[in-house]
């Protein structure tokens, strides 16, 4: 047996392809679409025609009339509805509500065809059915009755799906909790819908937590009217006040003097455990003044314009009888009294050196601050070694830095000190410390040497300078000249052991030898005493004798 | 050795049938109702059932045109054949929802058609000698096996006494033959079926050695009396064979046209409507 080289595309397989193909195709021209129709549509007659038609039946092959081809945009919805426009202007009708709350509706989510002339069109399943959009009541909670029986329709609705009667809710509920829905009504009314909406939104599983305004501590054992009197619908229960003062305002023990807004400080637990965060306020708290209670300050509980000086508490604790002002805080911090920082360099006093180390009251005595006399001697007067000798100016020669390295300005002094004096110790003038009258003379310091032999007067000035004993300028007379020589010579060299002696050997031309040899050739024998021949020096003076 | 008796693909369907079953009925159970053909359930059993439809339209005849012997044996195919080709329709059956109205209707109509028609194929497909691949055998290569068959049943029966040799010369002894081809062909399960009752009253005469030692023949005799049947009815057979293949195929067209056309039908109507 021999196949088709081609399988099942053979001549006879293709042409029986295509005489199907033009069966179905000219099938479909012919009865529309019939051919595709999954099952027979419904037969059952309305009372009035919708669009010239009594039943789906009468546009069966029509498929267009309730399909829409995906191109055109349009939706099956909108075909229903083109028909059955009614559901749209019908206020009664939930169909109406559904559109009006979703804009959109998808009917066959409970509408169906194609299941038999008389099949139902509606397929109502109670856990699919919109009740919610529908009815704006979801059926969530209402599946079956506390005895276990499921709920039907008609338990609320009674016979039309369209009518609800609101006094329902209340028969029902009141024979499962009659106490509790007889104060319930009593508070929110009889329109139970107005409020409840089946989804536990506000029912039993409501929890005041979720919404913004919290139920906390003493808020959760208020009952529901002392905040939400007279409300009779959700829209008045979601109006509700939340401000503190829309129910507070009677509490309030500060009459509006700090606002409307409690929970600054409040919290919902009681009104005594207040606490105010001071740090927003105008007198932010710190140190000592944390731990005081509001009525040390907020006299009262007045609290509003409370005055934020210091001295408006503390003028009774001031020790410095007003002496520093009202401003406490100048020196004090609220950590304590004690530790006071004076800023001693604002003062007319700057306190420098050892000044800054002793305590405040080695000056000011017996707390009296203001007035304290700022001369030396008011303080240092038993300090004062010179015996009041220098005034009571100390700050002349001293420091506030120490008593010793004394700075006192000789020149200011009537002995000023010149050359070697200025660096002398003021000891070796001024014994035991005297300095008032110490003498002035030189001779007072400077006793004559053993070499002037008593032939000088005691004013060592008039031949000395301060700069130094040597050299010395004699000026007196003088019976040598004094410029023998070449002059520059020193007392010393004449008079190299005494003043009442001279030698004219201290000079190299005046050797005793050569001396002694040149006047014996002359014939001379005393020429021991050279100045009784040569009174001015010269060599030819000599020749006469 | 020719001619494959094994029905194994026939027991792999009727197993994956039952499964499929079990599986619809759970369903039918969840959904308390029949699974529409346009749920998921539906599709989904639709939608496999048709790929395995289109695998047996497919597969089994492109192997045929594939002379490579890499692909498989080509009975193996058949026997994949004829599961994808039970299986499928099943499937499709269960996804009609039990509805068999328009071009649905049509399809599982057809569908209907062309697994009776697979089932016709098929036995007339036993009907002519294979090799254990598959592959047609010749009328002289079949009588060839014949006499290789009779020359083995002669050297069994000459060492065997003559009560024995006896008694399987009636059990050998050919099935009556109708005199026409197309009869014997299709009266095939009757002459079955008469040669074991045959058997069976001969065989219940016998003590149990000689039982015992005719059942050592039992296989050869009967490839033997089904070699003769088809060598009987080779020709007739392989008319049929060719007329089936004349019906079978187009049916088969017509169907997957119309079966495409329903799908491209429920996609729009479906899925591309709203």
């Amino acid at each position: 047996m021999k196949s088709s080289r081609f399988g099942c595309l053979s001549a006879t397989g293709l042409i029986t392809a295509l005489l199907t193909l033009f069966v179905i195709g000219g099938f479909s021209i012919a009865r529309g679409g019939v051919l595709f129709n999954p099952g027979e549509l419904n037969d059952q007659k309305g009372s009035e025609p919708l669009q010239g038609v009594y039943s789906h039946a009468e546009i069966a092959g029509n498929c267009g009339a309730c399909h829409t081809a995906f191109w055109t945009g349009e939706h099956m919805a909108e075909r229903c509805l083109a028909c059955h426009d009614t559901l749209k202007t019908n206020p009664q009708d939930f169909h109406k509500i559904m559109l009006a709350q979703s804009g959109a509706i998808n009917c066959t989510r409970c509408h169906t065809d194609h299941r038999g002339a008389e099949a139902a069109l509606t397929i109502l399943d109670m856990k699919e059915f919109p009740h919610l959009e529908a009815g704006q009541f979801a059926l969530s909670s209402h599946q079956r009755h506390s005895d276990g029986a499921t709920f039907l329709c008609e338990d609320c609705h009674g016979a039309d799906l369209q009518i609800f009667q609101p006094i329902t809710c209340v028969e029902c509920h009141m024979e499962l909790d009659p106490a509790y829905l007889q104060a319930h009504q009593a508070d929110f009314g009889e329109d139970c819908l107005a409020c409840h909406d089946g989804v536990e939104t506000y029912g039993a599983a409501f929890d005041h937590n979720r919404l913004e305004f919290s139920l906390l501590q003493g808020h959760s054992e208020a009952g529901c009217q002392d905040c939400h009197a007279g409300a009779l619908s959700l829209a008045d229960l979601q109006a509700t006040p939340q401000t503190c003062a829309a129910c507070h305002l009677e509490d309030d023990a500060h009459a509006g003097q700090l606002g409307q807004d409690c929970a600054q400080c409040h919290a919902p637990t009681t009104w005594e455990e207040a606490s105010f965060d001071h740090s927003l306020a105008a007198f932010p708290l710190s140190g000592r003044h944390s731990e005081v209670a509001c009525e040390d300050c907020h006299k009262d509980k007045v609290f509003k314009g409370a005055p934020q000086d210091c001295f408006s508490c503390h003028a009774e604790q001031d020790k410095h009888s007003g002496q520093f002002g009202q401003d406490c805080a100048a020196c004090h911090t609220t950590e304590g009294w004690e530790g006071a920082a004076f800023d001693h360099s604002l003062s007319a006093f700057p306190l420098t050196g050892a000044h800054l180390n002793v305590g405040c009251e080695d000056c000011h005595r017996e707390g009296i601050y203001k007035g304290t006399a700022q001369e030396c001697v008011a303080c240092h007067i038993e300090d004062d070694e010179h015996d009041g000798q220098f005034g009571n100016d100390c700050a002349q020669c001293h420091t506030p830095d120490t008593w010793k390295d004394a700075q006192f300005d000789h020149s200011l002094a009537a002995f000023k000190l010149t050359g070697a004096h200025v660096n002398l110790a003021c000891k070796q003038c001024h014994v035991n410390e005297v300095f008032k009258g110490t003498p002035q003379a030189c001779a007072s310091c400077h006793s004559e040497p053993a070499y002037h032999l008593g032939l000088f007067t005691s004013d060592c000035s008039a031949c000395h300078n301060t700069n130094a004993w040597l050299p010395a300028a004699y000026d007196a007379r003088h019976r040598f000249p004094l410029n023998h020589g070449d002059g520059g010579n020193t007392c010393q060299t004449c008079h190299p052991s005494s003043l009442r002696s001279y030698t004219c050997y201290g000079c190299h031309e005046h050797n005793p030898a050569k001396i002694e040899s040149e006047h014996r050739e002359e014939g001379i024998d005393n020429f021991k005493d050279c100045v009784r021949c040569h009174p001015t020096g010269r060599e030819e003076e000599g020749g006469d004798d | 050795m020719i001619q494959r008796s094994s029905n194994r693909e026939l027991w792999y369907s009727l197993f994956a049938v039952l499964m499929l079953t079990m599986a619809y009925v759970f369903m039918v159970s969840m959904l308390n109702g029949i699974p529409a053909a346009s749920d998921f359930f539906g599709h989904m059993i639709g939608i496999v059932g048709f790929v395995l439809m289109l695998m047996t339209e497919t597969l089994y005849s492109l192997r045929k045109r594939s002379r490579s012997a890499r692909w498989g044996r080509m009975a193996d195919w058949l026997d994949f054949h004829i599961f994808t080709g039970l299986v499928g329709p099943y499937l499709v059956l269960l996804h009609s929802s039990w509805k068999f109205n328009g071009l649905a209707g049509v399809v599982m109509l057809l569908t209907v058609i062309i697994v009776v028609s697979g089932f016709v194929g098929r036995y007339i497909y036993t009907a002519v000698p294979r090799t254990a691949d598959g592959v047609e055998v010749e009328a002289s290569q079949v009588e060839a096996f014949i006499r290789q068959a009779d020359q083995e049943l002669q050297r069994w029966l000459e060492t065997r006494p003559p009560e024995i040799r006896q008694q399987v010369q009636m059990l050998a002894q050919p099935g009556q033959s109708s005199g026409n081809a197309l009869w014997d062909l299709l009266l095939r399960p009757l002459d079955e079926l008469n040669e074991r009752i045959r058997w069976w009253s001969i065989r219940s005469q016998l003590d149990a050695q000689t039982r015992q030692q005719i059942s050592q023949l039992e296989k050869l005799l009967r490839q033997r009396q089904n070699l003769n049947r088809q060598i009987r009815t080779l020709a007739v057979a392989r008319r049929l064979m060719s007329l089936w293949h004349t019906v079978h195929i187009p049916i088969g067209m017509a169907l997957f046209t119309a079966a495409f056309i329903h799908i491209i039908a429920a996609i729009y109507y479906a899925t591309l409507l709203r």
